[in-house]
């Protein structure tokens, strides 16, 4: 399916390509750029699979095409391919001037703005690993979902602020949590088929010619979780959708006192508050009764990356969220887990020769586990090349 | 109630009356534009004078600034690549955009298919012609042209203040060239190739670049090639825009003796460089010296 999309995809571009050239209505190629990632790892850790072996990963690229579709809107697609297999990342237009109130609209696939570290692509950060609430909350790839999201400048005069309201399929809340394997016949759809709602309230302050700092407060909410079968089986003491909020605050502050020494620290917290299910006191039988039950869990991260001269960075992050990395989904597993927890260290240093089109990361992370799950250390060596045309920095 | 309206209206669509709002991207432009629209323009800028105009981080700062301005002025010849970002982020329908580089006399400009192999090469040709006081000339007709086009009513004004702004230039100009006479042919080695303009001007005898391409860090065996080249040349002295890191040259220097020159190419780029005047003096004053 996801090579189905690609190709289809691709014979789009041919055809556009051709009929560009055989009508010859315009010139202005789209803007095409290739970013390339091979990294190397080793594990190391008690019971971990390769233990000190040299892990070597297929390479993974990722084709981003974006520019102006006319004067009021522009449009991107960004096409991954990783461990054998294409993906539509991002595939989105956006309508950026023109519309009342000034405000802008995106609609499409991509990254959401729950949190600003959220909305910048992986190749783009300082370190390796996403921060683990990300993973246990919206998945391995992120809050990446399909929607529209509807932007607002509001009127402060002072210092800029921004009103994002957006309205989503919501398979990056639900990827987490497909049905449990033990227990299909009783609850079939995790999926949440509901809309999800999201929003993002974000302000950015001048604090000196050399400092900034930005801050939002995030918001999801919907649901996460349906099943007609809930009550139909005679086992759960549910509702038929099973709902969640998130709250998210975040922070992003930054002291570039020259162009090649740069201090930045940021940071992103979640809290969840959701309904979920638990295994009922009264279960007897061969069957478990699973009652409805609500849970609120936390995770966060906040890291510290300091550039030093043109070319280098080092960086340190912590992370903590409830759950367990690496579970596999059910219905007290991941996001819907409140008895477990995970922390992670992680340290990088990173080398950036000629600006941003090559980075070489060293980066080592070291787990966690709040069960009896031993920690592991990760050691990855990542290099990352940029072919094509950058775009500028945003803060 | 009407007043309420009134009042939402003027906020969200950041409408104001009387003087004209400009943003220019860097101090220097910012200087030019308030020569010429002095009371009947506010003016600000984005880019640092003691910032490198190539890299800017986009920041919302300026989608504000932009979000107010009638007119920005660019440098243009793909100076400010992050010009298009912070514009689609102001959603300022109503900004026009001015480039500055529209009737330069454009030089390096690539006669052959790009690549980045040969560094951070500009397609429309070098953009550093601010640095060569007969292209500031071109560019101040440019803006007194645009604030008229904007405020017609007041082109008198403009006028007058642009013809008082360019006799003194004028002058300045006589003055800069008398001191760079003694400079006419002498070798000399820039840090980044910004400076065609300014020596195509002066006259200077361009030996060569501490980067070994544009925008690409020296490295040491670049470094090694023009240690040589100073020694072979006789060149005296290496001039670099004061934001760069200055570790190379002074490695070149320890090694042959020669000047290294750190100047302020944005006003405001140093203490004390407070206009385009002080700039230009304080670049003349100290390359006509040392080489």
């Amino acid at each position: 399916m996801k090579i189905n999309v690609f190709i289809l995809f691709a014979f789009l571009v041919f055809i556009y390509s051709g009929f560009n050239q055989i009508f010859g209505q315009s010139n202005i190629n789209p803007n095409i750029s290739l970013i390339g990632t091979f990294d190397t790892q080793t594990f190391l850790g008690k019971n971990v699979p390769d233990k000190g072996k040299l892990v070597i990963n297929s390479p993974s690229l990722e084709l981003f095409i974006d520019d102006y579709l006319n004067p009021y809107s522009l449009a991107a697609a960004d096409i991954s391919f990783e461990d054998g297999n294409f993906d539509m990342e991002e595939l989105y237009a956006s309508i950026v001037r023109g519309l009342p109130l000034d405000a802008q609209i995106k609609a499409g696939k991509y990254l959401v703005g729950f949190g600003k570290l959220n909305q910048v692509h992986t190749h783009a950060w300082q370190f390796v690993h996403r921060p683990l609430f990300h993973q246990i909350y919206f998945g391995a790839d992120g809050f990446n979902d399909i929607g529209f999201n509807f932007s607002f400048i509001l009127p402060t005069e002072s210092f800029y602020s921004q009103l994002d309201l957006g309205i989503f399929k919501g398979d990056a809340i639900s990827k987490t949590e497909v049905s449990d394997p033990d227990n299909t016949d009783m609850v079939n759809d995790w999926r949440g088929t509901n809309p999800i709602f999201v929003g993002r309230l974000g302000a950015f302050f001048t604090l000196s010619d050399y400092t900034n700092l930005e801050a939002g407060l995030n918001t999801s909410y919907g649901v996460h979780a349906k099943s007609d079968n809930f009550n139909s089986v005679g086992v759960i003491n549910a509702d038929q959708t099973l709902k969640y909020f998130y709250g998210g605050v975040d922070f992003k502050y930054k002291y570039r006192p020259d162009q090649y020494t740069a201090l930045t620290i940021q940071g992103g917290a979640l809290w969840n508050h959701r309904n979920t299910l638990r295994i009922s006191a009264t279960t007897s039988g061969p069957l478990p009764r699973l009652d409805q039950h609500r849970i609120n869990t936390f995770g966060g991260y906040l890291y510290i990356d300091y550039q030093f001269q043109k070319q280098y960075t080092i960086g340190g992050k912590y992370d903590y969220t409830d759950g367990i990395i690496g579970d596999a989904p059910g219905y007290d597993k991941l996001s819907n887990d409140d008895k477990n927890h995970t922390q992670a260290l992680e340290m990088w240093i990173g080398y950036y020769p000629v600006e941003e089109t090559l980075a070489i990361k060293l980066d080592v992370q070291q787990l966690f586990f709040s069960n009896d799950k031993n920690s592991q250390t990760s050691i990855t060596l990542d290099m990352i090349f940029s072919l094509g045309p950058h775009k500028a920095h945003p803060f | 109630m009407k007043r309420f309206s009134v009042f939402i209206f003027l906020i969200f669509t950041g409408i104001s009356f009387g003087k004209i709002n400009v943003v220019t991207t860097t101090t220097i432009i910012y200087d030019l534009v308030k020569n010429i629209g002095k009371d009947e323009v506010n003016v600000d800028y984005l880019c640092r004078g003691n910032q490198d105009p190539h890299f800017l981080e986009v920041m919302p700062s300026y989608m504000l600034k932009l979000r107010k301005a009638d007119l920005v002025f660019k440098n243009g010849l793909d100076l400010e690549k992050w010009l298009p970002q912070l514009i689609d982020g102001s959603r300022n329908t109503d900004l026009k955009e001015i480039d500055l580089s529209t009737d330069i006399e454009k030089l390096e400009v690539p006669t052959k298919r790009l690549n980045a192999s040969y560094g951070d090469i500009h397609p429309y040709g070098n953009p550093h012609y601010y640095l060569a006081p007969n292209q500031v000339k071109i560019m101040l007709q440019e803006i007194l042209n645009s604030l008229i086009n904007a405020e017609p009513e007041k082109a008198d004004y403009f006028t007058k203040n642009y013809q008082d702004y360019l006799n003194k230039f004028e002058a300045k100009m006589l003055v800069w060239k008398q001191k760079m006479q003694a400079a006419s042919n002498k070798p000399i080695i820039f840090f980044h190739a910004s400076w065609i303009y300014f020596a195509t001007e002066y006259n200077l005898d361009i030996k060569g670049y501490v980067e070994p391409k544009p925008g690409i860090p020296p490295s040491p065996s670049h470094n090694a090639k023009t240690i040589a080249l100073i020694k072979n040349t006789g060149v005296k002295l290496i001039v670099m825009e004061n934001f760069y890191d200055d570790s190379a040259p002074n490695q070149i220097a320890n090694i042959t003796g020669v000047k290294v020159l750190k100047v302020p190419v944005g006003v405001f780029g140093m203490e004390g460089i407070n206009s385009y005047f002080d700039m230009m003096d304080f670049i003349i004053d100290n390359i006509s010296k040392y080489i």
